[in-house]
């Protein structure tokens, strides 16, 4: 109380209220305006400046040149002017591949945890937090060196080769590793815990007396799977695969080191414009795709997600 | 009916086992053949040897021929250096940062503070390669040299997040009939913060914290591409020698750490479920 300013003069009704009022804005500038600020500099400046390089032009020896220069999107997207950039379809159908791999890092991550989510929710509370534990810890630990893991593991002197050759089973090697399956294998250990956390949690909410109630009243398990368990737990397997397919597009390190040169994903092409072909417009522009599709994600998750809590407090 | 039952019950349990088998076996693995004694091929086991940690850890240089690799145990200590820098220096400035928003944004009522909550999310959500670039075409532009400063102000912009939601997951789940009461009671707000707020928000803080501390040690992506050409983080060390090819030390060193993080880990989880 002693910040107040106007405790010494005479009471007015209404002061008091309003220094407050202006104490709890000066708190609050404090406590939000640094970092606001920080914010605003060093995250959305940059993305503005992403945004405004990919519609510039490439510059000589890597630099970039203030003029309006749509041919980026166009080489991408096919509608380039052959008189500045040639369009070629590769772009597009790394994209695809790119799509493609996240969408099946997707499924796999969550074949991996669902019937797993099931079983540990239903497990006694010490277990249950064991179990919750074991899942968080690799995401807490190197995710480069969990890579390592698994090229070691796969490659052709690995350790699978090795026992598959000492057995007697295989003459030489299998190419396991650099291929786009090693790939999916990569990213779904490493974004196991993504996918799992969001499952669980709506495994867990799961009300088993609507199960219950729908096996007595003669539905088969199956159709109680389809019917109530599966649309029950649509939101978690909804936030779940968001948070996998976003970092799961972009991703240059799992490609890097279980895809090699064989098998090239968005971020690696990304990645190459800014350090190898040095044309940072184009790869801004690249940039540019991975983000639009992840602003689209979300806002289909928000706006869906919004929808059904609405469909479910008009069903109350 | 009860034997259906039973086997669908056992058949989950053993589709966890299978489960929890495929994320921690390959740690098992590596743990395991970090003390193969065999030079060349790493999977064939060959007989027990510390030679690859003594190796990293400098007790012994260029025993056997692929001590060579790694040029100089200078290097890596100056990797670890540097992350461990870095690490400090973007937990302390996110840990700050991040519990005054998440105060600003829960114990206070502005206009506008829905969306600013959720403008918060957006730099976790960020794909790590469109920040990275972002980052680096900014600094680039702005004439700040790359290296230890850019990395720190990178990292701390999603860092904030993580530590944001942390804290204000706390902030929300907390008891405000204290705060109530230490006000009727006479405290001001400052007494109150500090004596009441504080101390219920501080394993909040620790956690974040923790959690900030490791996701910088691990950054690869974004401290990837604002680094320059001077600076070598620990996982881009990592990073570029298994882009040359892979020798036992490797090994070693990613079993230290692995057991480094899971000792941070286990703390900060620990910490975290005490608050509960």
């Amino acid at each position: 109380m002693t910040l107040l300013p106007c405790t010494s003069s005479v009471p007015m009704p209404g002061v008091r209220e309003m220094s407050i009022a202006s104490r709890r804005r000066f708190q609050l500038a404090v406590l939000l305006g640094p970092v606001s600020a920080f914010l605003a500099v060093f995250f959305l400046g940059p993305l503005a400046i992403m945004v405004v390089t990919s519609l510039l032009a490439p510059g000589l020896y890597g630099g970039v040149e203030w003029t309006f220069y749509p041919h980026n999107f166009g080489r991408i997207l096919g509608f380039a002017d052959p008189m500045f950039e040639e369009f070629d379809p590769i772009y597009i159908a790394i994209f695809l591949r790119s799509v493609e791999i996240a969408a099946l890092t997707v499924l796999a991550t969550l074949l991996v945890c669902y019937p797993a989510a099931f079983c540990i929710a239903r497990l006694s509370e010490r277990w249950k937090n064991f179990c919750l534990f074991l899942i968080t810890l690799p995401f807490f630990t190197s995710l480069i060196v969990r890579l390592f893991v698994w090229v070691l593991i796969l490659r052709q002197t690995g350790l699978v080769n090795e026992m598959l050759l000492s057995t007697g089973l295989i003459e030489r090697p299998l190419d396991l590793i650099y291929t786009r399956g090693a790939i999916i294998l990569g990213m779904t250990y490493v974004f196991i815990p993504f996918m799992f956390m969001p499952v669980y949690a709506s495994v867990e909410k799961l009300d088993w007396t609507l199960v219950r109630a729908s096996l007595d009243l003669g539905a088969g398990p199956l159709r109680t799977f389809w019917r109530i368990i599966l649309p029950l737990t649509a939101p978690g397997i909804a936030g779940g695969a968001v948070i996998v397919f976003i970092p799961a597009l972009g991703n240059f390190v799992v490609p890097a080191v279980l895809g090699g040169a064989k098998v090239m994903m968005f971020g690696n092409l990304i990645e190459q414009q800014f350090l190898a072909a040095r044309n940072w417009p184009f790869g801004a522009a690249l940039a540019m795709m991975v983000m639009t599709v992840m602003l689209i994600m979300m806002i289909a998750h928000v706006v869906l997600s919004g929808r059904r809590s609405a469909a479910a407090a008009l069903a109350r | 009916m009860k034997i259906a039952r039973t086997l669908f019950t056992g058949s989950l349990l053993a589709y966890t086992g299978l489960f929890f088998a495929f994320i921690y076996i390959p740690l098992v693995v590596i743990a395991v053949y970090s003390f193969n004694a065999n030079p060349v091929n790493m999977m064939t086991w060959t007989g027990f040897t510390t030679e690859w940690y003594a190796q990293v850890l400098g007790f012994k240089t260029k025993v056997s021929e692929s001590a060579l690799y790694i040029e100089s145990t200078g290097q890596l200590l100056q990797a670890v250096w540097n992350s461990l820098m870095i690490a400090a220096s973007t937990t302390a400035i996110a840990t700050i940062f991040g519990t005054a928003i998440a105060i600003g944004l829960y114990r206070f009522e502005f206009v506008g503070q829905r969306f600013y909550r959720v403008v918060m999310f957006m730099p976790m959500l960020m794909p790590d390669i469109v920040l990275g670039i972002a980052l680096l075409i900014f600094f680039v532009n702005s004439g700040i040299r790359l290296g230890l400063t850019t990395i720190i102000i990178g990292q701390c912009t999603f860092l904030i997040s993580y530590v944001f939601i942390v804290v204000s997951a706390r902030l929300a789940g907390m008891d405000r009939t204290l705060e109530h009461a230490s006000a009727d009671l006479g405290a001001n707000e400052w007494m109150t913060f500090r004596r009441v707020v504080l101390p219920q928000l501080f394993p909040a803080i620790v956690g974040g914290a923790l959690l900030a501390f490791i996701i910088s040690m691990d950054d690869l992506v974004i401290t990837y591409f604002i680094a320059g050409v001077d600076v070598t983080t620990l996982p881009m060390f990592i990073f570029s020698m298994l882009r040359r090819g892979i020798k036992p030390e490797i090994n070693a060193i990613a079993v230290m750490m692995l057991s480094f993080s899971f000792v941070v880990a286990s703390l900060g989880l620990y910490l975290r479920s005490r608050q509960k």
